[in-house]
């Protein structure tokens, strides 16, 4: 403790309360896992009706296919600090307010979900077009084959696509923090950062790093013990 | 003629593409009889995958009709397709399991939707498991398997529906020579027992003679030549035919080493160089032997091959008949009035002269 007080003296001033490193984690946390959940069952979604509406898919439909994959692209090409002002009024409408961690929910999920989108196409791709032909020839339905060639045979892909995302995801919540929205990115930034407090910035970078660590080891466990 | 239970009539399929039209199933005739081991040979590209698709619309023909089982398969909605692809198994190439399942779960994979209750399902896969030999494996992963294994739980699983079909596209083109040959016992077995009908693509002739009983040779998306498998291998007609019976008996090869030899070279005008075929019981007249008695003519042995399709004896022998020149033509005359195919050789040409 002496330790901390006289090498990180801005922590200790700065450890509890609302605007202090108890509260930022508990923003920070709060602000990965709702929009992870939400962008995850938005991104999931989505990418399978691009995998599925495919020329080489299973139930092929050109416009669905092309406006989906053209408004991936579009949302994923918007700067996400842009993305925050542009989307405003939105969120405004959604969660009736922009600042805080709930006004940044919105923006991180627009910002987010597109990108799992095409994480999960990528790597439902990759499953074996064979394996999807022996399901047909047994007559396995559409949905079928969806839940249970697609998602258990591209598990292991779409696990090490969702650490992916929500890593960056970490690192969206950082940005969304530096213009109001609460957690870690925003200590950093206005504590750390503005009044000179190193001590401060650093050590929530360490934080950040921890997290994005243990999402990273979770990830790696899982993906071993489904991948046979 | 035994019951059809796949007619393919005038089946087109039309890959068209904005630069190219290409025709890889070209006006198609297939009738394939239950309890058929059916064989389609051909090279690669042939259209040999594209017309068995057809039969349970994996490939939805450009025109033509497709009857399986008495059902005209084009005009089912799709739950109905459904149900009559779960009566026609298929097994492919590179096996197509799930490696996320055990051996069991690959097996039990088609049952899902099965009305069968949990335990009747179990007895359902340990019986598949049973009949391939892979009982002790079913807790395995497909990735801790061979080859020959893998194509054993491909088999399983395209039994489980106790379909009246199985299609096997060159399912065993993946697999070493001993591993094909127990592959194909299997399937053999599987036709006897079960009495299924079965559809074998494969480029292996080797295959075709091991099991089929009949056979459809193809080429650019045509069939060019068909029949039961005595009388293919005895008289092909097609020239892709007689390449691809070549590749089980290397006669082409023999006879490019026999035209090198002297005696072949010098061979006396009133000298004959000719092939005999001859199937099954023909097999039993002591003919050489007769031909010497009654004609005065000598047959010199040059070489000989029977092989054994289905259970017959299918033989070759190319032999030099020597003799007055009257005398062996008579021979020559004589032979051809018994069972026996005679085809006379010109070393000069190194070509067959006569088919
Ligand atoms: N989905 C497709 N779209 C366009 N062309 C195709 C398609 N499927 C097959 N073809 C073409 O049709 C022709 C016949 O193909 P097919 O796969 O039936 O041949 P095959 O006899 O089975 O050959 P192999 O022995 O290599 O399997 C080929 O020229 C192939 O390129
Ligand atoms: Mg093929």
């Amino acid at each position: 403790m002496d330790f901390i007080a006289k090498y990180m003296p801005n922590v200790v001033a700065n450890w509890e309360g609302e605007y202090g490193f108890v509260g930022a984690i508990q923003q920070t946390l709060y602000m990965t896992f709702i929009s992870a959940i939400v962008s995850g069952i938005l991104g999931l979604a989505v990418g399978l009706l691009v995998v599925v509406t495919d020329k080489d898919g299973i139930a092929p439909n050109r416009v669905i296919y092309s406006i989906t994959d053209k408004l991936i692209n579009l949302f994923r090409s918007i700067p996400f600090i842009i993305l925050l002002a542009v989307i405003g009024p939105l969120t405004k409408l959604i969660v009736g307010t922009t600042i805080g961690e709930n006004g940044a929910l919105v923006p991180l999920i627009i910002g987010c979900f597109p990108f799992y989108a095409r994480q999960v196409q990528n790597a439902l791709v990759q499953v074996d077009p064979g394996v999807i032909e022996a399901a047909k020839a047994m007559g396995e339905t559409n949905l079928g084959i969806v839940f249970h060639v697609y998602l258990k045979e591209g598990l292991p892909d779409l696990i090490r696509a969702s650490v992916l995302t929500i890593i960056s995801l970490i690192g969206l919540t950082a940005m969304a923090g530096a213009v109001g929205a609460g957690g870690l990115g925003s200590l950093a930034i206005n504590v750390g950062y503005q009044r000179f407090e190193n001590d401060v910035t650093i050590l929530a970078t360490i934080f950040v790093l921890i997290l994005v660590f243990v999402v990273q080891a979770v990830g790696d466990l899982i993906t071993r013990k489904v991948s046979h | 003629m035994g019951e059809p239970i796949i007619k393919l009539d005038d089946i087109v399929v039309d890959f068209k593409t904005k630069d190219q039209d290409l025709l890889a199933v070209n006006h198609v005739d297939l009738t394939v009889e239950k309890g058929d081991i059916y064989g389609i040979v051909g090279y690669s590209g042939a259209g040999k995958s594209t017309l068995v698709r057809v039969i349970n619309l994996l490939q939805r023909p450009t025109s033509g009709a497709v009857q399986v089982n008495g059902q005209n398969i084009l005009s089912l909605n799709d739950a109905e397709l459904r149900q009559a692809r779960k009566k026609i198994g298929m097994i492919f190439q590179h096996f197509n399991l799930l490696n996320s399942l055990t051996i069991e779960q690959n097996v039990a994979f088609p049952l899902r939707t099965s009305k069968l209750s949990k335990s009747e399902k179990k007895k359902k896969v340990d019986e598949l498991l049973e009949l391939v030999g892979l009982a002790d494996k079913k807790d395995n992963y497909p990735r801790q398997l061979s080859g020959g294994q893998k194509q054993r739980v491909g088999i399983a699983r395209a039994l489980a529906n106790d379909p009246d079909i199985l299609i096997s596209d060159e399912a065993t083109s993946a697999l070493d020579p001993k591993t094909t040959e127990s592959i194909l016992n299997l399937l053999r077995d599987i036709n006897e027992k079960l009495g299924l009908t079965i559809v074998l693509i494969t480029h292996q002739m080797e295959a075709v003679k091991q099991v089929c009983n009949r056979v459809a040779v193809m080429d650019s998306g045509e069939v060019v030549e068909r029949g039961e498998i005595l009388d293919i291998f005895a008289k092909p007609q097609h020239p892709l035919t007689k390449a691809f019976i070549d590749t089980t008996t290397r006669l082409d090869a023999t006879l490019k080493v026999i035209y090198q030899q002297e005696n072949v070279k010098n061979l006396p005008a009133s000298d004959k160089l000719i092939k005999l075929s001859y199937v099954g019981d023909s097999t039993d007249e002591p003919l050489i032997s007769t031909l010497y008695e009654k004609f005065n003519v000598s047959a010199n042995i040059l070489y000989g091959n029977i092989e054994i399709l289905r259970g017959t004896p299918l033989g070759n022998l190319i032999v030099i008949l020597t003799g007055a020149a009257s005398d062996t033509e008579a021979a020559l005359a004589f032979i051809n009035g018994q069972d026996v195919q005679v085809t006379e050789l010109d070393p000069k040409a190194q070509s067959e002269v006569i088919d």
